[in-house]
C-alpha cells in the first residue's frame, strides 16, 4: 500500500441531537478509486461536506498529504487540490460551459484586477493560456462543440460531465465525487464509468466515490467503504464487501442475509434449468 | 367554453374602463393629448389644453390597445372581432356612466380641485369632447369601434400574407447583410470598426458645441447615470450583492468635491482635479467600512443594511450636528469648476466632455474587468456563492473588491455632478436616487453596457425632454417597470454570455492557415 493521500480519522458530525457521522476512519492511498456506499441518509454526502470543508467536523482530524486540512474554508480547500462534485449538479447555469470551466482554473490563476485593467503581458499570456486550458478540458471531458452553451441549456449527462471538467480544472489530487451516474441510462452510466476509470489512469488523480449502482461501484473501485446511520459498518474490495453480511442487513434489513442466499439460490437454480 | 371567452374579455374590458377613469381623475389623459398634439407638430402653450381632436387620437389609440390586447391569439378572426367588441363596449359603458358624474360637476359648476387637484373643468370639459350629454354615447361608439379596429389591426398583421410579407423582408435583409459581409473589401474589415470610432468622437466633439446648453444638460445627466449604472452594475450585476444605499457613494463624491472646492464653509479650494480624486477615495473608503461588517450578508438582509447605510448617510449631512462642517440641509454652494492647463474648463460644453470622456473611461474598465479572472469569479459568486468558494474562489476578497470598485465610480460621478451644478445638498443623495440608479440596470439590462446607457437615457433622458410627464414621472415610471417585467424580464437589451468556443476557435483556424483572405467566387 502506498501512503495514503486523505486520512479521515475518527471524525464525527453532529446537526443538534443527530449524529450525522459517527467516528468514521477512512484512509485513501494516492491513485485509488476508492467507493462510498450505504442507504439513503447513511451520512455520505455529510462526510464529503467534511472533507471539502463545506462542515466543520466536531470531532476527530482529517489529514491530507498528512497536514490537517478539517476546519479550512472551501476556498482554501480547493486549492489545495480537492475539488468536488455535487449530487445535485450545482453549475454556474447563466454562464456557458466554458467560462465554468474557466472559473474552474481559478485557484491556478495569479493575476489580479489592476493587471487585468491595464493589461498586461502577464495577464494577457495567463489569460490567453486558461482559455486554451479551458477549451481542451472541454474536450477531455467529451464537450466539443458545446462550449458556448449556456450551462442551463445543456442535456443532463453533458451537465455532469461539465461538472467534472470544472473540477478537473482546478488540477486536483482529490477528486470527490458525489454520484455522478444518478439519473443516468444504462449506456451513459457504462460510458460514465469508463471516464471515471479514465481520469484515474491517465490524470492520476485519487478518486472517492459516493454511488449507489452497485455496478459500478463493484466494477471500479480499488476499495469500498459502507456507511450506516453514520458509523462505517464494513471496508474491503467488491468481494469481500458483497459477503458481509453486515452490509446485507444494512441494505436489506433483518434477515437480509437469510434473503439474499434465498434468492442466490432461486438465481442458481434458474440458471441452472435454463 | 364560449361564455368563458365573453365573460373573459368582458372582465378585460371592466378593468380597462376603471384604468382610464383613473387616468382622467389624475389628468393623464390631457398630458398624454399635449404629448400628442406636440408629437403630430401642434405646439401647446404651457399650461395649457390641447385641441379636442388630439383627445380623440389619444382616445382612439386607447381603444385600439385594449382590442388588441382581448383579442386572444388561439381565437378565429370572427371570434377576436366579438372579443374586442365586447372589451370596447364594456369600457365605452364604464367611460359613460363616469361621464353622466362628470357632466353633473360641470352643470353645477362645482369644483372638485380641492381635493383631485389635476381635475378642473377645463380638462373635464376636453375629456368629453366638448359635447356635454351627449359625450356618453360618444365615447361609448369611439371604445367599441377603435377596440374593433385595434381587433382588426391585429388580425390584418398575424394574417398569412401580411406576416409573409414581413418574414420575406426581413429574410431578405439577412441575405443582403450576409451579401454585405461577403463583400465587403478587406479594409473595411479591418479599420470599420476604427473609422466608427472616429466618427463618433468628431460627433461627440463637435455636437456639444452645437446643440445648445439645455441638450448638453440633459446629455450629461444620462453620461453621468451611465457611470453610475456602471458602477451599480459591477455590485449588483456581477458580484450579486443587492446593493440599496448606492447614494450614499454618490454623496461622498460629491461632498468631498464640495467642501474642498468651495469658498464656503472651508475655503480649502484645492482645486478640482485633486479634490475629485479624494472623493474617488472616500468613496471606496466608505465602501470598505461597509462591506467589512456586511460581507457575510446575503440577498433582502444586504438590501436592507444598505438602504440603511444610504439613509444614514444622507441624515447625517443634513443634521444640525454637522452643519458647520458639511453646510447642513442648506447644502454647499459656489463649487468651484475644474480647469485645464492653467484655463478654466467649466462651461456646459467642457463639462459635456468631462463626462463622456469619464463615461468612456468607465465602459472599457468595465469591459477589461468583467472579461477577466476577476470578473468571472464575481459572476460565479453571483450564481452560487458556495459552490463558487468550493471553486476556490476568495468570497469577501472578492465581494468586497467589487464594492469598493463600484463604489469609486460612484465617488467619481458625484465629484463631478456636485461640480457641474455648482452645488449638492442632501437633496441630491435622497434614496431616490439608488432607486433611479437601480431601475437603469432593470429596465436596461443588467451586464449590458448597451443596455445600462438606453436605460439611462429611457428614465433620466426621455423625462428631460417630454417635461409634460414630468408630474406623472413616478406613475410612468412604476407602470414601465411593471411592464418591463411581464414583457422582456431580462430589460431592454439583455446581455450575451461571449462565445469564447467559436472566437478562440476560429482564431486558432486563422493561425493555422494565415493566407485564407476572402471568398474565391
Amino acid at each position: 500500500m502506498t501512503d495514503p493521500i486523505i486520512q479521515v480519522k475518527n471524525v464525527s458530525k453532529f446537526f443538534g441531537g443527530l449524529t450525522a457521522v459517527n467516528q468514521v476512519d477512512l484512509e485513501v492511498p494516492a491513485k485509488y478509486i476508492y467507493s462510498i456506499i450505504g442507504p439513503n441518509g447513511a451520512g455520505k454526502t455529510t462526510l464529503f461536506n467534511c472533507i471539502s470543508g463545506f462542515y466543520f467536523p466536531e470531532k476527530g482530524e482529517i489529514l491530507f498529504h498528512g497536514d490537517p486540512i478539517q476546519g479550512l474554508s472551501t476556498n482554501l480547500v480547493a486549492w489545495l487540490g480537492i475539488s468536488r462534485t455535487y449530487q445535485n449538479i450545482r453549475l454556474f447555469s447563466n454562464l456557458t460551459a466554458v467560462e465554468n470551466i474557466l472559473i474552474g482554473l481559478h485557484p491556478n490563476l495569479k493575476t489580479n484586477w489592476f493587471e487585468a485593467i491595464v493589461h498586461t503581458k502577464r495577464f494577457q499570456k495567463e489569460e490567453g493560456g486558461s482559455i486554451k486550458e479551458a477549451l481542451r478540458l472541454l474536450d477531455y471531458v467529451g464537450l466539443k462543440g458545446y462550449g458556448d452553451f449556456l450551462a442551463k441549456n445543456l442535456p443532463y449527462g453533458l451537465q455532469r460531465r461539465l461538472e467534472i471538467g470544472r473540477a478537473l480544472a482546478n488540477q486536483p489530487k482529490l477528486l470527490l465525487l458525489d454520484e455522478p451516474t444518478a439519473g443516468m441510462n444504462m449506456n451513459e452510466t457504462a460510458e460514465a464509468t469508463q471516464f471515471i476509470k479514465r481520469l484515474r489512469d491517465e490524470l492520476g488523480i485519487t478518486i472517492i466515490l459516493i454511488e449507489h449502482d452497485m455496478k459500478v461501484v463493484m466494477g471500479i473501485s480499488d476499495r469500498i467503504s459502507v456507511l450506516d446511520y453514520g458509523t462505517k459498518i464494513a471496508e474491503g474490495n467488491a468481494a469481500e464487501i458483497q459477503a458481509n453480511p453486515k452490509v446485507i442487513e444494512a441494505y436489506l434489513g433483518p434477515g437480509g442475509v437469510a434473503l439474499s442466499e434465498k434468492y442466490k439460490k432461486q438465481r442458481l437454480s434458474y440458471a441452472q434449468s435454463h | 367554453m364560449n361564455r368563458n371567452l365573453f365573460s373573459s374579455s368582458l372582465k378585460k374590458g371592466l378593468a380597462f374602463g376603471i384604468v382610464m377613469i383613473l387616468l382622467v381623475l389624475i389628468d393623464f389623459e390631457a398630458m398624454s393629448a399635449t404629448m400628442l398634439s406636440k408629437l403630430l407638430g401642434v405646439n401647446v402653450i404651457r399650461g395649457a389644453l390641447p385641441q379636442v381632436r388630439f383627445m380623440v387620437i389619444f382616445l382612439v389609440l386607447y381603444g385600439m390597445f385594449v382590442g388588441w390586447l382581448t383579442s386572444s391569439n388561439e381565437e378565429k378572426p370572427a371570434k377576436k372581432l366579438v372579443q374586442a367588441l365586447i372589451a370596447g363596449l364594456s369600457v365605452g359603458i364604464v367611460v359613460g356612466l363616469f361621464d353622466l358624474v362628470l357632466i353633473q360637476l360641470i352643470n353645477t359648476g362645482t369644483d372638485v380641485r380641492t381635493y383631485l387637484a389635476a381635475l378642473g373643468p377645463d380638462s373635464i370639459k376636453l375629456f368629453i369632447l366638448e359635447k356635454g350629454a351627449l359625450s356618453p354615447l360618444l365615447h361609448l361608439g369611439l371604445f367599441t369601434s377603435a377596440s374593433l379596429l385595434g381587433s382588426a389591426l391585429k388580425i390584418l398583421l398575424k394574417s398569412k400574407p401580411v406576416s409573409g410579407f414581413f418574414k420575406s423582408i426581413s429574410t431578405g435583409y439577412r441575405s443582403l447583410q450576409v451579401k454585405a459581409q461577403k463583400h465587403t473589401p478587406d479594409w473595411v474589415k479591418k479599420y470599420g470598426k476604427y473609422l466608427l470610432f472616429l466618427l463618433i468622437g468628431l460627433s461627440a466633439f463637435f455636437l456639444p458645441r452645437i446643440w445648445g446648453s439645455y441638450n448638453n444638460y440633459v446629455v450629461g445627466l444620462v453620461g453621468l447615470y451611465v457611470i453610475l449604472g456602471i458602477g451599480l452594475n459591477i455590485i449588483v450585476g456581477l458580484s450579486g450583492q443587492l446593493m440599496l444605499g448606492f447614494a450614499a457613494f454618490f454623496a461622498m463624491g460629491a461632498y468631498s468635491v464640495a467642501l474642498l472646492n468651495a469658498p464656503f464653509p472651508h475655503g480649502i479650494m484645492l482645486g478640482f482635479w485633486p479634490s475629485l480624486l479624494i472623493g474617488v477615495l472616500m468613496a471606496v473608503l466608505a465602501a470598505v467600512l461597509l462591506g467589512l461588517p456586511v460581507m457575510g450578508m446575503r440577498g433582502d438582509y444586504l438590501a436592507i443594511v444598505t438602504l440603511g447605510f444610504g439613509e444614514i448617510i444622507r441624515i447625517l449631512l443634513k443634521s444640525d450636528l454637522l452643519t458647520a462642517f458639511t453646510g447642513g440641509p442648506r447644502g454647499i454652494q459656489d463649487i468651484k469648476g475644474p480647469t485645464l492647463f492653467g484655463q478654466p474648463f467649466s462651461s456646459d460644453v467642457d463639462y459635456t466632455y468631462i463626462i463622456l470622456v469619464f463615461m468612456i473611461l468607465a465602459i472599457f474598465l468595465y469591459k477589461r474587468l468583467e472579461r477577466s479572472r476577476t470578473g468571472r469569479a464575481w459572476l460565479a459568486i453571483k450564481e452560487d456563492t458556495k459552490v463558487a468558494q468550493a471553486t476556490g474562489i476568495n468570497i469577501q476578497n472578492n465581494k468586497l473588491l467589487a464594492l469598493c470598485l463600484g463604489a469609486a465610480f460612484a465617488g467619481l460621478a458625484g465629484g463631478i455632478f456636485a461640480a457641474r451644478n455648482q452645488f449638492t445638498g442632501p437633496n441630491d443623495h435622497q434614496l431616490m436616487v439608488s432607486m433611479n440608479i437601480l431601475s437603469i440596470l432593470i429596465v436596461g439590462g443588467m451586464n449590458s453596457i448597451p443596455g445600462i446607457i438606453l436605460g439611462a437615457f429611457t428614465l433620466k433622458g426621455l423625462p428631460e425632454i417630454l417635461r409634460e410627464i414630468e408630474n406623472y414621472r413616478l406613475l410612468v415610471f412604476g407602470g414601465l417597470l411593471v411592464l418591463m417585467m411581464l414583457s422582456r424580464p431580462e430589460g431592454l437589451w439583455p446581455s450575451t454570455r461571449p462565445d469564447i468556443e467559436k472566437d478562440e476557435g476560429n482564431k486558432l483556424k486563422g493561425d493555422t492557415a494565415p493566407g485564407k483572405g476572402g471568398p474565391i467566387d
